[in-house]
């Protein structure tokens, strides 16, 4: 059984390999141009939360930021399409010291990183907003990327009535 | 859709020199999401989606949202910036099908 498991695997691999090799000649040898859209398919895709979070965190620590992000996000929100999403970061906004990047994920949508808001000092206040879509009821969390590295995430469960994710 | 692309910004009423002011924009746009053949497989398209919005001020690029199909429609985005001196926010919006859409804002003082 082992033997059949590696052999299965062996040629699977093969297959990926060839079509990467396509892939790569297809596109020209363009570096910047492939790059791009990669970037984006990687933020964006079908994956469970854990799955999504370790790939984009890759398993750093994170702090309970209770008391220094403020996740502004309906309780219930009847309609899954729209569901108004804030977050406020206690944190000061200098040069030396600033909030690098806010995420916000959606524990059970079947895309669940929904976006990433990159900072620079001069937005004066870590602060975003956005409508999101939620697939059902399940938590929302935000994450906080300071500048030096430090992460920190806090939940909040919404509840929702519609689901607005289809996909 | 004909007016895909639509981007509206809003800035508060009145900004005094320093003010941290909070911009709200809004966009047109399907931010099309996955969708799904009756055996539940995803139908492989090129779906199209705001994929980046980028805002800049005074030549600065002071944020960058990169956004997934988790989105809602007609997305709408706010952010903050700190008003130094009076000039343009553009807010840029790309989307996965090379769409560029831009919005413009002018911050005054008074």
């Amino acid at each position: 059984m082992r033997d059949q498991g590696e052999a299965g695997a062996m040629t699977r691999r093969e297959v990926l390999g060839t079509l990467g090799a396509m892939g790569v000649a297809g596109a020209a040898g363009t570096v910047s141009l492939t790059a791009a859209p990669a970037e984006a398919q990687t933020l964006g895709q079908n994956e469970s939360v854990e799955a999504g979070l370790s790939r984009v965190f890759g398993g750093r620590p994170m702090k309970d930021g209770g008391s220094l992000i403020k996740l502004d996000v309906p309780l219930i929100a009847e309609n899954g399409a729209v569901v108004p999403v804030a977050v406020e970061v206690n944190a000061p906004m200098t040069p030396q010291s600033y909030v690098k990047s806010i995420y916000v994920v959606a524990d059970r949508n079947r895309i669940p990183i929904v976006t990433r808001v990159a900072l620079s000092p001069e937005a004066g206040k870590a602060f975003m907003g956005a409508n999101i879509r939620l697939g059902e009821t399940g938590d929302v969390r935000a994450i906080v990327e300071q500048s030096d590295g430090t992460l920190w995430q806090i939940k909040r469960e919404v509840k929702v009535t519609v689901g607005g994710c289809g996909g | 859709m004909s007016d895909i692309g639509k981007v509206r910004l809003r800035l508060p009423s009145s900004i005094k020199a320093g003010d941290v002011v909070q911009v709200r924009c809004l966009i047109i746009h399907p931010m099309e999401r996955i969708e799904r053949d009756k055996a539940g497989k995803i139908i492989d398209k090129k779906y199209n989606y705001i994929n980046k919005v980028v805002v800049t001020y005074l030549g600065k690029t002071i944020s960058t949202f990169d956004t997934t199909q988790s989105v809602s429609e007609n997305p709408y985005f706010a952010f903050t910036l700190k008003a130094t001196d009076p000039g343009p926010v553009t807010v840029t919006f790309h989307d996965t099908l090379g769409g560029k859409y831009e919005g413009t804002a002018q911050i005054t003082f008074g």
